[in-house]
């Protein structure tokens, strides 16, 4: 069986275990079950920036090319900043031309990281949020707050919604919680 | 579309992958083994370097360039075979 996964699989397994192990402050990040391809990640807004205590959701899809080709990086939560279209697409080099074939998922999840805090005003994919960031620093934050509170705001709805549904009847979700070994943040803002 | 950050938690599982220093920065194998397309350990997979020390294996290194890269993946010198 091991012989029929692919170089892609492979390496990604790699950077499943390598991110398991050596989890950077403030980044989460796993296969969707059943799919290797398809990652879900949670990147923490870094401490003392406007971005603090935002859980920003994020989606990987890599291809066969994978390393060779950078996957496809995708914020699912509302992020306002210089560098994020409004469709979630991030405007990051490594990403796009600067692409190398060592990076993992832990290199990406931590470059996406620190672009929170330092956007690149060259290449602005929000123009509004870029020139508020350059011209008027406090409105920019207050934007960016606003998707800070968003972002565990959708969380608690969605939660609300399985709870009332009670359709799921799914144990899974009890037992998860236990399993996590970060898994504070977002069961504090649940409550 | 939503991702559910409780949900994320149910597929993580342990993956019993050794990690050793000296394996291969592209596709992250030892470098004792051999690269993720070959199967036979050691046999046809050999262990390139650049000009710039780098090194890989023959087969990661070569679907890297020319796609159409022509740069060390470590450094970003461009790569020529020592
Ligand atoms: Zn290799
Ligand atoms: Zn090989
Ligand atoms: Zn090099």
């Amino acid at each position: 069986m091991s012989s029929s996964i692919t170089p892609a699989r492979k390496r990604l397994m790699k950077d499943f275990k390598r991110l398991q192990e050596d989890p950077p402050q403030g980044i989460m990040g796993a296969p969707v079950e059943n799919d290797i391809m398809t990652w879900h990640a949670v990147i923490f807004g870094p401490e003392g920036t406007p971005f603090e205590d935002g859980a920003f959701k994020l989606t990987l899809t890599f291809t066969e090319d994978y390393p060779n080709k950078a996957p496809v990086v995708k914020f699912v939560s509302r992020v306002y900043h210089p560098n994020v279209y409004k469709d979630g697409s991030i405007c990051l080099d490594i990403l796009q031309n600067k692409w190398s074939p060592t990076y993992n998922i832990t290199g990406i999840l931590t470059s996406i990281q620190s672009l929170l805090d330092e956007p690149n005003p060259n290449s602005p994919a929000n123009a509004e949020a870029a020139q508020l960031y350059r011209e008027n620093r406090r409105e920019y934050e207050r934007k960016v707050r606003d998707c800070v509170e968003e972002s565990w705001s959708s969380d608690e709805e969605e939660e609300e919604d399985e709870d009332e549904d009670g359709q799921d009847g799914d144990d899974d979700d009890d037992g998860a919680d236990g399993d996590a070994p970060d898994a504070d943040k977002p069961d504090a803002a649940e409550q | 579309m939503k991702v559910k950050v409780k949900r994320k938690w149910n597929v993580v599982a342990v993956w019993k992958w050794t990690a050793p220093d000296d394996s291969c920065g592209i596709c992250r194998q030892a470098f004792d083994g051999c690269c993720p397309s070959c199967h036979e350990p050691g046999e046809n997979c050999p262990i390139v370097f650049g000009k710039c020390k780098h090194c890989f294996h023959m087969h990661c290194i070569l679907k890297w360039l020319g796609q159409p890269q022509d740069e060390c993946p470590m450094c970003r010198q461009t790569w020529e075979f020592q």
